[in-house]
């Protein structure tokens, strides 16, 4: 009985339980109606239902399988890029799409393990007097562009 | 004739300068994200999309569409000459082109993958307009409980063709079904599982979960990866293949076309699968199996030929009964409600301009691919060569600016974070985003038809099964997930997977 758990597995069947009460949660004071007149909770109800059931099974059948690990998450790509999006979200309203797109392609720039510091000003700078031609002069999207 | 009058339609609304000059964009992009490898064309699709809102909708599709069959030729590039493939639809090109390009006949390899698409996508624009106006005619007589089984069977195909565990693409499917749903009620007009959020009354932007799960996660997942790419030094001299190894080719090119054009119809099939079983086809009926692997031009002929016919043939499904067949499909729905059109039979009959403008615009689009490919190699060589490190911020950038105007909002941004980490937590448990984007997309229809049904029948759960129709289509999607569970197949179709 040594060396059990599928982590994936049970990680994934943890996901949809955890999703399926949230939804059955959110969608708990819509009027459910009946079969011939649904109501607008009557199929969001359904499917969370199913999905936790579903979650329910998926995740004890991982509990009984074979071991396996959670698979090794590349840290560095993934928080460097999730942070450069978060920086772009943040700059976009309050300073201008130049000074946003200039943040994000430095901070993504150092999501690649072989990153060069002038190489990627260089490209940074760029990119962001590109996304100001293409998107706001030739595109004309209205898009901030300067914090003033 | 019809078909001449339909062809006759459509090349007055395609043979326009601007839908030309978007026709001629769509398929240049698609080959350069096609030569890219780590850039999808789904993903492409998903960032391109928002730029398109202000185009007239005929424009809109024909470049979307043109970004879709133009990767199939790219991918074959980067296939034989850097033996990685550049879309998975690639993936047995590199097989036997790759071998071909290190006995130096790299030109022919690359010329015969492009006449190769190009029959491919000839045959196939001809099998889409001949077969698009009975399905129309017979989608007509679709009722809410024929459209609910029909989503259904759909759904079931891209669990079937998923990669990966089928229950975890149950699983997608369902999480997507669910996540489609909130939002605004249509027919309350209660918003639901909205957490009070202003901007979600209109539900979860489609562009931002795209965005997030096709184009952040895979890069994230992609960044982690060692990047392996020795270029090989090719030199064109000898393009053209000889007229034996053409003539060699053609039964090749013809079975693959076949094969493609079914191949793609299915739900959830497409180009990929549609190379894997044209390959294996080829293999088992040559004369002399042994040669394939070691530079058989064979090898590239039919894989590239189906890639491309399967690529083409799965628009059949969306054009005539609005139901996507796959993730790309998906996104073109997308497209579509964006522009106001409504997926479905009545396209055709509403806006014949636009459907078969679409269709012939495939064509001059397979005949721009063979020009823009074949003098242009040198230059998608070249793009190779930069490196990855310096594409992928200006990705991760149109993804930011995509999808903040799509919807003019920050809100969406954040939307679109989320469902990257997602994406990687997806790609991490082994669970496809596929079968998930195809769930979103077809929940909200799904339930409205659902309802419907329901409330003509009273409450009657049994009028799926009691008009003829509906029967069939649920029975096939019974058969579909009874040959899923069956020890045998499950285990032949890991082995194609793996191959």
């Amino acid at each position: 009985m040594r060396a059990r758990i599928n982590i994936p597995d049970l990680a994934f069947a943890a996901f949809l339980v955890a999703l399926g009460a949230l939804a059955f949660a959110l969608a708990s004071q819509l009027n459910v109606g009946t079969a011939a007149a649904m109501g607008p909770g009557y199929v969001p109800r359904g499917l969370a239902t199913l999905i936790m059931i579903y979650g329910l099974a998926l995740g004890l059948r991982a509990m009984l399988a074979a071991r396996l690990a959670f698979p090794a998450v590349e840290l560095r790509p993934l928080l460097l890029i999730s942070g450069s999006v978060v920086l772009f979200a943040i700059l976009l309203p309050i300073a201008g799409l130049a000074l946003a797109s200039f943040a994000l392609v430095i901070c993504a720039g150092y999501a690649a393990y072989d990153v060069r510091f002038r190489e990627n000003t260089i490209s940074a700078l760029t990119l962001a007097a590109f996304a100001v031609v293409l998107f706001v002069v030739a595109l004309s999207l209205p898009i901030p562009v300067w914090p003033w | 004739m019809d078909l001449i009058a339909n062809l006759a339609t459509g090349f007055a609304v395609s043979l326009t300068p601007a839908n030309l000059g978007f026709c001629f964009l769509g398929a240049l992009i698609g080959t350069l994200v096609g030569v890219l490898p780590g850039i999808a064309p789904i993903t492409t699709i998903a960032i391109l999309l928002p730029f398109t809102f202000s185009l007239p909708p005929s424009s809109s599709l024909i470049m979307l569409a043109g970004i879709f069959y133009g990767a199939q030729y790219g991918g074959s590039t980067t296939a034989i000459l850097v033996n990685v493939p550049g879309e998975s639809s690639s993936i047995v090109t590199c097989l036997d082109g790759h071998q071909m390009a290190k006995q130096g006949r790299a030109g022919p390899a690359l010329a015969i993958a492009a006449i190769a698409s190009f029959v491919a996508g000839t045959i196939a624009t001809v099998v889409i307009a001949t077969a698009s106006a009975p399905l129309t005619w017979f989608a007509l007589k679709f009722n809410a409980a024929e459209y609910f089984s029909l989503m259904v069977l759909g759904l079931t195909g891209s669990v079937v063709l998923a990669h990966g565990a089928p229950e975890k693409a149950i699983a997608m499917v369902l999480v997507g079904l669910l996540l489609g749903l909130v939002g605004i009620d249509v027919n309350s007009g209660s918003p639901r599982m909205t957490m009070d959020l202003a901007d979600l009354g209109d539900g979860i932007g489609f562009v931002p979960i795209a965005i997030g799960m096709f184009g952040i996660a895979e890069l994230a997942v992609t960044l982690g990866r060692p990047q392996d790419r020795s270029l090989l030094s090719v030199k064109l001299r000898d393009l053209w293949p000889s007229w034996a190894e053409i003539r060699q080719c053609i039964p090749a090119m013809l079975r693959g076309t076949a094969i493609g054009s079914i191949l793609g119809v299915l739900p959830g099939g497409g180009a990929a699968l549609s190379s894997f079983a044209a390959y294996g086809v080829e293999k088992k009926t040559s004369r002399n199996p042994e040669r394939f692997g070691r530079g058989a031009i064979e090898g590239v002929a039919a894989p590239e030929a189906a890639n491309n016919a399967g690529a083409q043939t799965s628009f059949i499904p969306l054009l005539t009964l609005g139901i996507p067949g796959n993730a790309i499909m998906a996104l073109m729905v997308g497209a579509m409600m964006i522009q106001g059109i409504q997926p479905g039979p009545q396209v055709m009959v509403n806006q014949p301009g636009l459907f078969w403008g679409v269709i012939t615009s495939m064509w001059l689009g397979n005949v721009m691919l063979i020009v823009l490919n074949l003098p242009m190699i040198g230059l998608w060589v070249a793009l190779l060569r930069v490196p990855f490190r310096l594409m992928f911020p200006a990705i991760v950038l149109f993804c930011c600016i995509g999808t903040y105007s799509a919807g003019n909002t920050v809100f969406d941004i954040w939307v679109m974070l989320l469902f990257g980490v997602l994406g990687v937590f997806f790609y991490k448990v082994g669970a496809e985003p596929a079968p998930f984007v195809l769930g979103f997309v077809l929940g909200p229809m799904m339930e409205e038809n659902f309802r419907r049904a329901m409330y003509i029948s009273r409450g009657d759960p049994l009028v799926f099964v009691q008009r003829p129709i509906s029967a069939v289509l649920l029975v096939m999607a019974v058969i579909l997930l009874i040959i899923l569970v069956l020890p045998s197949i499950r285990a032949k179709r890991e082995e194609v997977f793996q191959e």
